[in-house]
């Protein structure tokens, strides 16, 4: 397995590579000019061109290219174009932080919506009790977050005035309430769904009639037996879900006037700052390489069947 | 500069935001914050700052505030005028360095900050006035400018505000390592900058340092709106030590002029502007003034009390303005920005290289039914260029206005009379998001009904646009001008002579030219006006524009605690004025 978890790490700069020059390249074909947005709308083509000579925008594509790879493999990710004199990393750090934080208590609150709901669903099956959670959270998973994130904003900042309506201080503060909600909620019903079917699975064993069998309680085998073997699966795709971490919620951070990295990013792209969405692109791949080896190690740790090979 | 694009950001809250204008359509919409960057949105001046006198007060009472503390917004001595701090939404600006500020967004946030030798003032009998310079004289047959400076003058630092700093600060932002890209149109006038621009030089000979207090400056040729063109923010002081020490980013710890200092920045977050305790005027009454930048929604935000003004949204324009609703209290009407919105013809395309059918295009637009249908009157149609309330407005100019028969008949006159062989019109439009503007939409639907062309709307990004216009790519655009200083030049002179950089119709016509080389140099100024105004009616009748509204009034919430707060129709620092009431 080490064999395995070597050469995956091996390949991962060579994916980053790759990716980098894919979203690079999108500079050289695009349309918009980073140097003339700079400029602005009345900038003399002199002035233009000196701002595009210090930027080496004038190089060919691959030199450009190399020349930003060879600087990132030193830690230097140049800087903004947008952000005069800013360092991308300098620019991101903070914004990704943000987003992690959201990301974070989102995630917290998906788990403990559906773990227990997939759960309390499967132990009533066959009643109208399941179909009916079911539904009603497909329902709440299919509504856009542009409807409700303003509803909630409506009722719980203008109506009951308990919480804020915009801004971020920290994923404990009552700022997060409203986007974690927003976010993690809808995200609930994927998980119900897999807790769900992976309560019905420990449901059907036979250890399960057994604990029953001995005269055991019904709570403690609910949650000795059931609930603990139900949750294995479900672990592994924690993993998987890492990636989305560092992702920016971009309705979100949008609507609650959260300074994430989503706001950064939209205004990265509109502005033609390439260092800046080349570097978020080898971030987002990074934690994909990541989080698939994660999940791929976690899976042969929890069932012994699967065996990683080289 | 001036182009406003529609991004989401409409003209009221546009309005609201001043400074930001821009927007091709004046579609009351979200008012988020001005929008970052690409707006390349210039600003600027005068005609009387309404003022919380102009608040109506719908279900009872008086104007809150006393109208003498209006008319005398300096006025000291209120121990009533509590500080605290104001809050309202902005957008990153693309930059805080004076000599490089081109956009609306920058230009707000750098007249608090910083001030030069003149300002403007928003008053349209006196639009310019002293400010660092406590008086000026012109000399040498309109040629000299010699500034006296005022007594005791500190940058925020402390540090004194000498006649060199001007020099240095001038000759800095014509270096070409500044990459300034707009030096040369606003100090290029003056003896000796040119050459600093291209790079022979490192000094001009047209500025002149006397003595610590007395500045003299000799342009190469009497340009009666040089002054005017000194309140632009590019001619504002800078500190030397403070520029050079602080490297790329210097304006992280910025010293400036004005009446506020930056206290704190974080990009995408929040902006923090404190009083400046070494500015030279009366201190401002604010203790703070917090610029959120992260967006939001900002309706909500607003009604949660956590922004004091924000535009307002067409879906809740019915609802503010109910008068049994609280909030409807707290409307104020802000009027129109010295702005024209316009359809540019690219001459240089065909069919607009045929002047008949660029008339006939004018002729067929009922400009009076759109602001009345779609705009609810709240935007004026526009018959020139020169918006009403600016210098050498012409009041007698009737425009190219609605006549169906006269537009078939230019169309019967022009080349492309043959529906057959006429090439079809795109009208090009900057902006994201959303349906393209209504207004382009209405006036494609009336070209297509009165003369039976066939026309398609294409909307696309700022980028995109901005490359296309300089490339000279697109056919027929949709775009706005706001001046950006209180004279005919800003409009007449930039947007149509021969030759200038923005001149984006590729519109060229010698007797135009010919009038406004005379214009910009006549000393008398009622001739003067006459000249433009001349040039202006020459362009009109050539049809290089569709010209649309002027400037668009708006309604912009602000909290009723929140006095002395200005909408000048060009930008003029205005949070030195606020207080807080209670």
């Amino acid at each position: 397995m080490l064999i395995y978890i070597s050469r995956r790490l091996l390949w991962t700069p060579v994916l980053l590579f790759v990716a980098g020059l894919f979203i690079f390249s999108l500079g050289s074909v695009a349309p918009g000019d980073p140097a003339e947005l700079m400029a602005g709308q009345r900038a003399d083509p002199e002035a233009i061109a000196r701002i595009r000579d210090r930027l080496g925008l004038d190089d060919p594509f691959l030199v450009q290219y190399t020349r930003y790879a060879a600087n990132a493999l030193k830690g230097d990710f140049g800087e903004s174009y947008r952000y005069r004199g800013r360092d991308v990393i300098e620019l991101l750090g903070p914004k990704l932080l943000v987003s992690l934080e959201l990301n974070i208590v989102s995630y917290v609150v998906t788990l403990l919506i559906g773990l227990p709901l997939g759960f309390w669903a499967a132990m009533r099956q066959g009643t109208w009790k399941d179909p009916a959670m079911t539904t009603f959270m497909l329902l709440v998973y299919a509504l856009p977050v542009f409807f409700t994130a303003p509803f909630l904003i409506l009722v719980f900042a203008l109506w009951l005035d308990w919480i804020p309506v915009s801004g971020w201080s920290g994923m404990f503060s009552t700022h997060a309430i409203l986007p974690a909600f927003t976010i993690g909620v809808p995200g609930a019903f994927v998980f119900m769904r897999y807790m769900r079917a992976s309560t019905l699975d420990v449901l059907g064993q036979e250890y399960v009639r057994t604990a029953h069998g001995k005269g055991m309680g019904h709570m403690t085998v609910n949650r000795r037996h059931i609930a603990r073997n139900a949750l294995l699966p479900i672990v592994t795709i924690l993993g998987f879900s890492l990636a989305g971490l560092f992702g920016g919620s971009l309705i979100v951070e949008l609507i609650y006037g959260i300074p994430g990295v989503s706001r950064l990013a939209l205004e990265a792209v509109f502005q033609r700052d390439y260092p800046v969405l080349t570097t978020l692109t080898l971030l987002g791949a990074t934690m994909l390489a990541i989080a698939n080896l994660v999940a791929d190690i976690m899976y042969s740790l929890i069932d012994p069947r699967i065996r990683l090979r080289a | 500069m001036k182009i406003a694009r529609f991004f989401g950001v409409s003209l009221i809250a546009a309005v609201a935001l001043f400074a930001v204008a821009c927007t091709t359509e004046p579609e009351p919409t979200q008012p988020p914050a001005p929008e970052p960057t690409a707006t390349q949105v210039p600003t600027v001046v005068s005609t009387p700052p309404p003022t919380r006198a102009e608040r109506p007060t719908p279900s009872s009472g008086q104007p809150k505030v006393a109208p003498e503390l209006l008319q005398t917004p300096e006025g000291s001595g209120d121990e009533e005028r509590s500080g605290g701090i104001f809050r309202r939404l902005w957008s990153d600006p693309p930059t805080l360095d004076p000599a490089l500020v081109t956009d609306g967004t920058s230009y707000g946030i750098v007249i608090e900050l910083f001030s030069g030798l003149v300002k403007l003032t928003g008053e349209s009998d006196e639009p310019i006035v002293a400010d660092l310079a406590e008086s000026y004289t012109v000399s040498n047959g309109g040629k000299t400018y010699k500034f006296i400076l005022r007594e005791d003058l500190k940058f925020s630092d402390g540090s004194p505000v000498t006649a060199s700093d001007f020099k240095w600060s001038w000759e800095r932002a014509a270096a070409p390592e500044t990459e300034s890209p707009i030096v040369d149109e606003f100090l290029g006038d003056i003896v000796g900058v040119q050459a600093i621009i291209d790079g022979d030089a490192t000094t001009a000979d047209g500025i002149e340092v006397i003595d610590d207090h007395t500045l003299q400056v000799t342009i190469d040729a009497p340009k009666p709106y040089f002054i005017a063109k000194l309140t632009y923010p590019i001619a504002f002081v800078v500190n030397a030590d403070n520029v050079t020490s602080g490297g790329e980013n210097w304006t992280d710890s910025l010293v400036g002029t004005g009446p506020f200092v930056l206290k704190d920045y974080s990009i995408g977050e929040r902006m923090v502007l404190s009083k400046n305790s070494n500015y030279w005027g009366d201190a401002a009454y604010l203790d703070e003034v917090h610029l959120l930048l992260a967006g939001g929604s900002a309706m909500a935000m607003y009604e949660n009390d956590e922004i004091d003004i924000t535009g307002i949204g067409l879906a809740d324009l019915e609802r503010v303005s109910d008068p049994t609703e609280e909030i409807s209290k707290d409307v104020i009407e802000v009027p129109p920005s010295f702005s024209t919105s316009y359809i540019g013809f690219n001459m240089e395309e065909a069919p607009f290289d045929d002047v008949h059918f660029r008339r006939a295009l004018n002729f067929a637009v009922d400009k009076q039914l759109v602001a009345e249908a779609v705009f609810s009157d709240l935007v004026r149609p526009a018959t020139g260029v020169i918006p009403p309330g600016f210098v050498g407005f012409n009041s007698d100019l009737e425009g190219l206005s609605f006549d169906e028969e006269k537009a078939k008949e230019e169309l019967a006159l022009s080349k492309y009379a043959d529906p057959d062989t006429r090439p079809r019109i795109v009208i090009t439009l900057p902006g994201t998001g959303g349906s393209p503007s209504l207004t382009t939409e209405v006036v494609a639907d009336m070209w297509r009904r009165t003369l039976e062309v066939d026309v398609e709307i294409q909307q696309v990004e700022w980028a995109t646009f901005l490359q296309d216009l300089h490339r000279n790519r697109l056919q027929a655009f949709s775009l706005a001008w706001q001046a950006d200083y209180p004279d005919p030049h800003t409009f007449v002179d930039v947007l149509f002579r021969t030759g200038s950089s923005i001149n984006n119709t590729n519109y060229s016509n010698p007797d135009v030219d010919a009038l406004l080389e005379e214009a910009n140099v006549e000393a008398d100024p009622v001739r003067r006006i006459e000249l433009y105004q001349e040039a202006e009616e020459i362009i009109v009748e050539d049809a290089a524009w569709l010209p649309l509204w002027w400037g668009v009034e708006g309604k912009v919430l602000v909290k009723q605690h929140i006095e002395g707060l200005m909408f000048p129709p060009l930008s003029v620092p205005i949070y030195q004025h606020v207080w807080i009431d209670g």
